[in-house]
């Protein structure tokens, strides 16, 4: 939906501490969204480098299954391949935690998410500013080596904690107006993205042979899985028992007092948007919103046993399709701002004259 | 204690007269600082300017690349003004931006005071800031000057002088209110029994100006929307702009919110377009409309040129002031007041040589060594030739400058401007001052009391700018006069 | 375009005309801001008894007057499109000019009068178009010697000077030529024509303008015309006195004035700006004939 002029003046005469600019609420949006990615990400590589550990010593070519499904789960394979020629823990850890060409590594996140803010320094408390300013710092004066060497583990988990920090002090120091709504918003947008991708990835590599199901390598992966999602000991709490494939989909997806799991971020989404469009709790007004909604309405008439039989990536790809569009949908609804590139406005610029002879 | 081995010198010092005697309107402020030792007082001024960069009161450095983000060195001593001197100096400010104000509007229409020859033509068409596009554009209240900062200076005898007026983007105004609260903090019993003016209204009075300029064809009856236009978080200003429009609660746009439809101004919302009636704009001229002015510019607002001129947005200021910056233009300052008000200017100029008048250029030329020039549409201290301290290289490199452009430059006699005691290492010694008030001009013309007092902290320096080791003091104007 | 009549008309005309401009883009255009300056002015020479501009797309105009009270109709297309039609229809009445012959004799020192310098200062310093170097100034002193001792007539030798060198050419030069790059090549079009003699006069201190307009040729047929420039020296005591260097002449009731200015860039009859990636074309058609 896009904006037209409106017609009459007095209805564009708002009370002016009423509003929001379209640009402030974009900067907000992915301010939040990048620094979720960022934690995501921390997370993923945190845990994938510990499996290693379990495996021993591993060939070359099962590094690179190991690693692959992680760069392809990013969409990244391709820059990745023009600077390394081999997939290993190195130069991946590398490639997706400093490398400024890659626009999804965790440096180019925390940048991101700190210019976002910058760009709204004074909208935002000087504590949310200063956790994203010293996380930048933080990453900035770190490097493959001194990870390596001060212990990887360390390092994520400091990137976590900055994450998590910010939250809690956007939770305690910001104001609740329309800059919060788009906050959360964008970070239950982002994780419940991530965490469709997460399953993904393990549907992806790690597909088991038959044999495997139900085996030894099947259950560590999958518990991978869940502490990539912070999900062990949540998880561990509903299923006392083994960590089996059917469960932890179940759990991932549908668990709803879990604050990681799809069906959580979505009733998140769903809520903050409904407070952005300012619809009644239940109401769905504009097609995106519909379309949002009955997507929503389906997941609840839906189970695990449903989705492994029709194929569980398939369902995955439908669910990011959906977060995607709705996401856009309030986007260009609400934040939509014509982006600046200096150089192609100037070349845009023309001029209009004819000579006179 | 601090003030042991004070010495006034040779110079007009605010706080001492030439004997040694503490001036009346300094006693109190004298009073409190006896017992202050250096280290105390070096604690606070620490404590403030720890303060200043945790919230922010920086401003960033042009020449440097990194964009690193300083604050403006502040002085714990306050600056005081008598109440009687700054009866002057506001009835001097009045005067003066009454005038300013009628040229800008002449200049912008009739041209009167140039068909009566009180100006030669060529000065104002060749001025660079003269916007011919903005020719017989009416505004609002025929205000043109919003908002103004002159900046004063004072001679060896303690006479207030004007060095030059800023009546395009003036700025400052919020280290004013900063230094105010961050020496109540530091030092509230300085305050005690000094009855001082409060400077807490300007934002206030600042929207009301706005509100007051609303646009010819504004017809509501709500306040109209106001808003600042700032060129976005890179400027070296932004602190001011975001500090001023958060303290007049308005929202502080960039020229990407703005769009221009059917001459109307509107800003971009999550509520869709909300009309715009008042711009505050801290962006040039140059940079306000590429559709206008320069077409590379992506600060501005494609259209805002034409929405003023159909007069359904008002800026603030308006366009074209910077005629009036000209240091050529300034030299004429005082026949304005003469022929506009048919008044004696109560505030002086500096004397001032214009080179592109031939006896005045022979004379400049003859005195490179003794003279200051300035070019005459630089601020900020730049292009500038300081004749008594310049190197011969220098000297001779101005002289080929002068005779290349002579409309460019101006001279003037240097002013040994006054001094103030200000913390150098384990005392006080005199550091060279001079003041920019802030002027409003609304539905009546109204002068801060106080101001941003800059002061040069390296030892006999006579820049202040903050762009060359400058800092500056918190201003105070004397509610009473007080007895000698 | 470059024409000889044999007959100067004799009295005035009442011409009718009508000027098309046409943009064609190859992509979509967004964000347009446009200046027309065509409405002929009225003045002791010539009055514009209608006017009228037509706009497809059709937007609201918005029309004021700049700073050489050129009447300037402004208007701005805000949605896409991939084309846009500028269309004046004028009606004008020129007349006879009744100043008589030139002042003979005037120096420069005329200039210095006072209540005089205000009129031109714009007119004899550098502008846009007509900027100042060696060559120029030359070129000027070779044709008047060392100084100028009668304005008009110098300022007439000047204007013959160009015309016995150059070369009419429309393909040399372009839009934005200036007088510097005109002269070197002794090619152009009237307005190179024009800017070059603004240059030459200007730099032998005589004051000097642009103007744009429209010369009626007489042809009655559906021929294309193009809109012409000329120039304007100023004279004390009588005022600015109009020469056209591409025909060698003075203006007379053939020529029909739209506005004048330092330069082109003043004067510009459709200008404008807008935001697209296309490339432009633009067709002009301008009829004139005799009401």
């Amino acid at each position: 939906m896009s904006k037209t002029p409106p017609t009459q003046e007095e209805v564009a005469r708002h009370k002016q501490t009423n509003v929001m600019l379209s640009r402030v609420a974009g900067s907000l949006y992915w301010m939040s969204r990048y620094l979720e990615r960022a934690e995501n990400l921390a997370r993923l590589v945190d845990v994938n480098l510990q499996i290693l550990l379990d495996f021993g010593q591993v060939s070359d070519e099962t590094m690179k299954e190991h690693w692959i499904p992680i760069l392809r789960s990013t969409g990244d394979e391709s820059t990745f391949f023009q600077l390394y020629e081999v997939a290993d823990s190195e130069s991946v850890m590398e490639f997706v935690t400093f490398r400024p060409e890659n626009p999804n590594s965790l440096l180019s996140c925390i940048s991101s998410a700190r210019e976002n803010a910058r760009q709204v320094r004074d909208q935002i408390s000087s504590e949310m500013w200063e956790v994203l300013n010293d996380a930048y710092h933080f990453i900035k004066n770190s490097n493959a080596e001194t990870v390596w060497d001060g212990g990887s583990s360390t390092f994520y988990d400091q990137i976590k904690y900055y994450s998590h920090l910010f939250q809690g002090i956007t939770v305690s120091t910001f104001s609740r107006n329309e800059g919060f709504e788009f906050i959360q918003f964008g970070k239950y947008l982002e994780r419940a993205d991530k965490t469709t991708r997460l399953m993904d990835m393990k549907y992806h590599i790690l597909l088991p042979k038959v044999t495997d199901v139900g085996g030894a390598v099947d259950a560590a992966q999958w518990q991978a899985v869940l502490r990539s999602a912070s999900a062990v000991e949540p998880y561990r709490r509903f299923y006392v028992a083994d960590i089996l494939f059917s469960k932890v989909i179940e759990f991932l997806i549908f668990e709803d007092t879990f604050p990681r799991s799809l069906m959580f971020c979505l009733e998140q989404m769903d809520d903050f948007a409904h407070l952005i469009a300012d619809t009644p709790a239940g109401e769905y007004r504009s097609d995106g919103e519909r379309r949002f909604g009955k997507f929503l309405n389906n997941l609840h008439f839906t189970n695990a046993k449903d989705i492994i039989q029709r194929g569980v990536h398939e369902f995955l790809t439908e669910v990011q399709i959906e977060i995607s569009a709705f996401g856009e949908h309030l986007y260009t609804t609400f934040m939509y701002h014509p982006p600046v590139d200096m150089q192609a406005e100037i070349l845009f610029h023309q001029q209009q004259e004819q000579q006179q002879q | 204690m601090l003030f042991d081995n004070y010495q006034p010198e040779n110079f007009f010092d605010e706080m001492f007269t030439a004997d040694g005697t503490t001036r009346p309107h300094y006693r109190s402020v004298a009073a409190a600082l006896k017992d202050v030792d250096a280290t105390e007082f070096r604690n606070k001024q620490a404590a403030v300017e720890a303060s200043f960069m945790r919230g922010g009161v920086t401003f960033t450095v042009y020449s440097d690349s990194q964009g690193t983000e300083r604050i403006f060195p502040f002085d714990c001593v306050p600056r005081v003004i008598a109440a009687e001197e700054w009866e002057i100096v506001e009835k001097g400010l009045i005067q003066r931006i009454t005038a300013l104000n009628l040229f800008l509007h002449d200049i912008y229409h009739d041209q009167k005071i140039i068909k009566d020859r009180v100006i030669p033509p060529q000065y104002v068409l060749s001025a660079k800031h003269f916007r011919r596009e903005f020719m017989h554009i009416e505004v609002p209240k025929d205000i043109y000057v919003h908002i103004c900062g002159s900046d004063l200076i004072r001679d060896k005898d303690g006479r207030y002088l004007v060095l030059e007026d800023n009546l395009r983007c003036p700025s400052g105004a919020s280290y004013m209110l900063e230094n105010r609260a961050a020496l109540k903090r530091t030092f509230p019993e300085l305050f005690k029994a000094s009855g001082v003016h409060s400077v807490s209204n300007y934002p206030a009075e600042l929207l009301k100006v706005m509100q007051y300029c609303a646009p010819n064809n504004f017809k509501s009856n709500d306040a109209p929307n106001c808003v600042l236009l700032t060129p976005g978080v890179y400027n070296s200003a932004y602190f001011e702009h975001a500090f001023l429009a958060r303290q007049m609660g308005i929202p502080i746009v960039e020229g990407r919110d703005l769009v221009v439809r059917d001459f109307k101004v509107y800003m971009r919302t999550t509520a869709g377009l909300v009309r715009v009636d008042v711009i505050y704009r801290r962006i040039d001229d140059d940079f306000l409309d590429p559709s206008v002015f320069r077409p590379d510019s992506l600060l501005g607002v494609p259209g805002l040129v034409n929405a003023y001129r159909a007069g359904n947005v008002s800026l603030a200021n308006s366009i074209g002031t910077g005629v009036a910056d000209d240091k050529v233009v300034y030299y004429f300052v005082p026949h304005m007041i003469k022929y506009y008000l048919g008044e004696d200017p109560i505030l002086p100029n500096v004397d001032t040589y214009l080179a592109s008048e031939p006896q005045d250029c022979a004379h400049i030329l003859a005195n490179l060594d003794k003279l200051v020039v300035k070019s005459a549409n630089e601020a900020g201290g730049y292009g500038m030739l300081m004749g008594p301290w310049a190197s011969k290289a220098e000297i001779e490199e101005f002289r080929k400058l002068i005779e290349e452009n002579p409309r460019n430059f101006i001279a003037q006699n240097p002013i040994s401007l006054s001094r103030h005691p200000t913390l150098a290492g384990e005392q006080f010694e005199g550091r060279h001052i001079d003041l920019r008030p802030y002027i409003l001009y609304g539905e009546k013309i109204v002068v801060t009391p106080g101001g941003l007092t800059r002061v040069a902290l390296k030892k006999g320096s006579l820049v202040v700018n903050s762009s060359q080791g400058g800092g500056s003091k918190d201003t105070w104007v004397l509610r009473n006069k007080i007895p000698e | 375009m470059p024409e000889s009549l044999p007959n100067i008309p004799s009295e005035g005309m009442r011409l009718r005309v009508r000027h098309l401009t046409r943009f064609h883009y190859d992509g979509p255009v967004l964000d347009s801001y446009n200046d027309a300056k065509l409405c002929p002015v009225s003045d002791p020479l010539q009055r514009c008894a209608a006017y009228n501009l037509r706009l497809d797309p059709d937007v609201p105009i918005h029309t004021h007057h700049d700073f050489y009270l050129n009447r300037v109709d402004h208007f701005e297309l805000h949605t896409q499109h991939l084309s846009l039609e500028v269309e004046s229809n004028s009606l004008v009445e020129t007349r006879l000019d009744q100043r008589g012959a030139a002042p003979t004799g005037l120096t420069l020192e005329s200039l210095h009068g006072p209540g005089v310098n205000e009129n031109y200062f714009d007119f004899i310093v550098e502008s846009k178009f007509v900027s100042q170097n060696v060559a120029i100034w030359k070129e000027a002193v070779d044709i008047v010697g060392q100084s100028v001792t009668d304005i008009w007539a110098d300022a007439v030798k000047l204007g013959q000077h160009v015309h016995s060198v150059f070369a009419y050419d429309p393909d040399w030069t372009h839009v934005h030529t200036n007088a510097a790059e005109a002269l070197k090549d002794h090619r152009g079009v009237c307005q190179d024509y024009a800017h070059v003699m603004i240059a030459l006069c200007r730099s032998q201190g005589i004051p000097a303008r642009y103007v744009s307009g429209y010369f009626f040729n007489g042809k009655t047929g559906d021929e294309n015309e193009a809109s012409h420039a000329w120039m304007e020296v100023f004279l004390p005591g009588y005022g600015w006195k109009a020469w056209d260097p591409t025909h060698n002449r003075e203006a007379d009731t053939r020529y029909i004035k739209l506005a004048i200015g330092r330069d082109y860039d003043d004067a510009k009859p459709v200008s404008g700006r807008f935001r697209g990636k296309g490339k432009q074309s633009l067709e002009v058609i301008v009829q004139i004939r005799q009401a």
